[in-house]
């Protein structure tokens, strides 16, 4: 008998007339010098707190940094700009879905780069597990893989949004690579 | 447990953008209205069928039988901060 799955809309349907699983992208075997892609969904404290977490992959990893702002936070990126961001990263990391309709889109922008094969580290707060879960569910990744800070972000100072930041890092990381290697041993 | 009880998570989600939950059982139905405080974020709230979607798993009930009134359903309602 097929296990009862959630639809994001509400019903209840069996896995057998499910719609495939969005694919996850390869993870890379280490980020030494690979390009990070940081998409910056304009919340409160968003860009510094992911500026902070390429600044410590650089430092760590060498890795080379660009960065694109979301137009809306609060609706997924259009296919042009997965594509763009797919041909110009070996990963990407977004956030920060410090809320509903943000925290919704970037587990939506994780799933549709990772199916364009690009791992993806979100980083979403804690309050909003829930939305990011069904999104992704939604968007056909059902137990979709984010990194998680406490809520609220936007409140932060810059030393506490610089001690977030170094806080995830190594899920972001693990998010990222080959059996949630962090690579410490490289650093 | 009652319905308010099984949402008490996703209302403490809601107050972080500054909404208010209530939950009323009617029936076999399960009626939920989000309505904004003063300081609610307009642009935070997940698309309702979204919302629906994680009441369902969180009250054990067909989204079918939830009945979801936004703010943008209130009477009156004139949007709300960002």
């Amino acid at each position: 008998m097929p296990n009862a799955i959630l639809d994001p809309t509400g019903t209840v349907t069996s896995s057998s007339a499910a719609r495939p699983a969005a694919p996850r992208a390869p993870r890379l075997a280490s980020l030494r010098g690979k390009r990070v892609g940081l998409l910056i969904n304009t919340k409160q404290n968003a860009r510094p707190f992911l500026e902070e977490v390429g600044r410590l992959l650089a430092e760590k990893y060498g890795v080379t940094l660009s960065e694109r702002v979301k137009v809306n936070f609060a609706v997924p990126e259009p296919e042009n700009v997965i594509k763009e961001l797919a041909a110009e990263n070996d990963v990407v990391i977004t956030g920060v879905g410090d809320c509903g309709s943000c925290s919704a889109a970037a587990a939506a922008d994780g799933v549709v780069l990772e199916a364009a094969g690009v791992p993806v580290a979100a980083i979403i707060t804690d309050s909003f597990i829930p939305t990011a879960d069904a999104m992704a569910a939604l968007r056909g990744a059902p137990g979709y893989q984010y990194a998680t800070t406490a809520h609220p972000v936007a409140v932060l100072t810059p030393d506490k949004v610089r001690e977030r930041a170094a806080q995830v890092l190594d899920d972001v990381v693990a998010l990222l690579v080959d059996g949630g290697n962090t690579g410490k041993a490289e650093a | 447990m009652s319905y308010a009880e099984k949402m008490a998570d996703i209302a403490a989600m809601l107050a972080a953008d500054g909404y208010r939950l209530a939950v009323e059982e009617n029936g076999h139905r399960v009626a939920l209205t989000v309505s904004p405080g003063p300081d609610a974020c307009e642009d935070c709230l997940v698309p309702k069928d979204v919302f629906r979607g994680i009441a369902a798993h969180h009250l054990g009930v067909d989204g079918g039988l939830i009945d979801v009134t936004y703010p943008v359903d209130l009477p009156g309602y004139a949007g709300g901060s960002h």
